[in-house]
């Protein structure tokens, strides 16, 4: 179905990114992303998906606001002990009407997914539960002011070809909304068949700055039949 | 040949309404856009220009009321997103 006047008025400027046009748009618009997580490593890119106009966000958390998640973009001091579920949803609404925002468990299910789990062990075990479901997805990890983000479509290298132990640094603001925003843009890329690595690609912020490399399989990693190990 | 009349809008809109016809087309198809003298009649022809399209002609179209231009596109061949 073609865009309607209001939706073209309100990704007008998005529309004219090289590439993305109107079918981008659409497709954007038919993707349902799960997004694990709703702390200072989901909220930018809560918003910047919203802001994007995929078709609904679906986000997936059980915890309540703390101190460490004023560190992020939408928890203020007044927020504290309130489910991060509910706030992630009110921001999503406010951001952009035409995406439908949803805890997990309503409606259809997911399309995409986005990881934004704090827990290095809960993203890596998300992101086994997104390949299993043959969902493209991407993950962003944060480490001090920095951190990474891993693409990972359906058919390519899974995360745990990718992954790297290390960076136990706590996630400083800086690296959350670097790691956040990245992981989402990353996103809207795959689904607007976009992607310069199609087959998946991991990108490393140093000093601020992404270096990108393309992603593969490692011998002997279960994905190699299809199957997360 | 379709007609696009984005005399209505204005910037970005009118690009974004013209580029949004030319998608719809197939390459060698041509598009007739009615617009205002002004901004829109210098910013949409060499946008498209850039975009790697074909400004077939622009004429003055007093009929359809003062100030009005039409301008001709030919739809090119799509480019490669540069990401």
């Amino acid at each position: 179905m073609a865009l309607s006047e209001a939706e073209i008025a309100r990704y007008a400027r998005q529309l004219l990114l090289p590439g993305l046009g109107e079918m981008g748009q659409e497709r954007l618009r038919a993707a349902r992303v799960k997004v694990w997580g709703a702390g200072p490593l989901a909220g930018p890119a809560l918003l910047y998906l919203a802001e994007a106009g995929v078709g609904a966000v679906i986000v997936d958390d059980p915890g309540v606001v703390g101190p460490a998640d004023r560190a992020g973009w939408l928890h203020g001091p007044s927020d504290e002990g309130k489910p991060r579920l509910d706030l992630a949803l009110e921001a999503v609404d406010a951001a952009n009407h035409f995406v439908y925002a949803e805890p997990e468990g309503r409606g259809p299910g997911p399309t995409a997914a986005l990881i934004c789990l704090e827990s290095p062990e809960q993203a890596r075990a998300a992101a086994r539960i997104a390949f299993e479901a043959r969902l493209p997805h991407v993950v962003a990890e944060v480490d001090g002011e920095g951190g990474s983000v891993t693409v990972v479509p359906v058919g390519g290298p899974c995360f745990e070809c990718s992954y790297r132990p290390g960076g136990d640094r706590p996630g400083q603001a800086a690296g959350y909304a670097a790691a956040s925003s990245l992981a989402a843009l990353e996103l809207v890329l795959l689904l607007a068949c976009l992607t310069p690595e199609p087959r998946g690609r991991r990108l490393d912020l140093l000093r601020g700055h992404p270096a990108a490399r393309a992603t593969v399989r490692q011998p002997g990693c279960g994905c190699t039949v299809g199957r997360a190990p | 040949m379709s007609r696009l009349d984005i005399r209505p809008y204005s910037c970005p809109l009118t690009w974004v309404k013209t580029r949004i016809a030319l998608e719809r087309l197939a390459p060698g198809e041509r598009l007739e856009v009615l617009l205002p003298e002004g901004e829109p009649l210098e910013n949409v022809p060499r946008t498209a220009e850039e975009e790697g399209h074909l400004v077939v002609s622009r004429a003055p179209a007093a009929a359809e009321g003062p100030g009005c231009w039409t301008v001709v596109l030919e739809k090119g061949t799509p480019r490669d997103a540069a990401f």
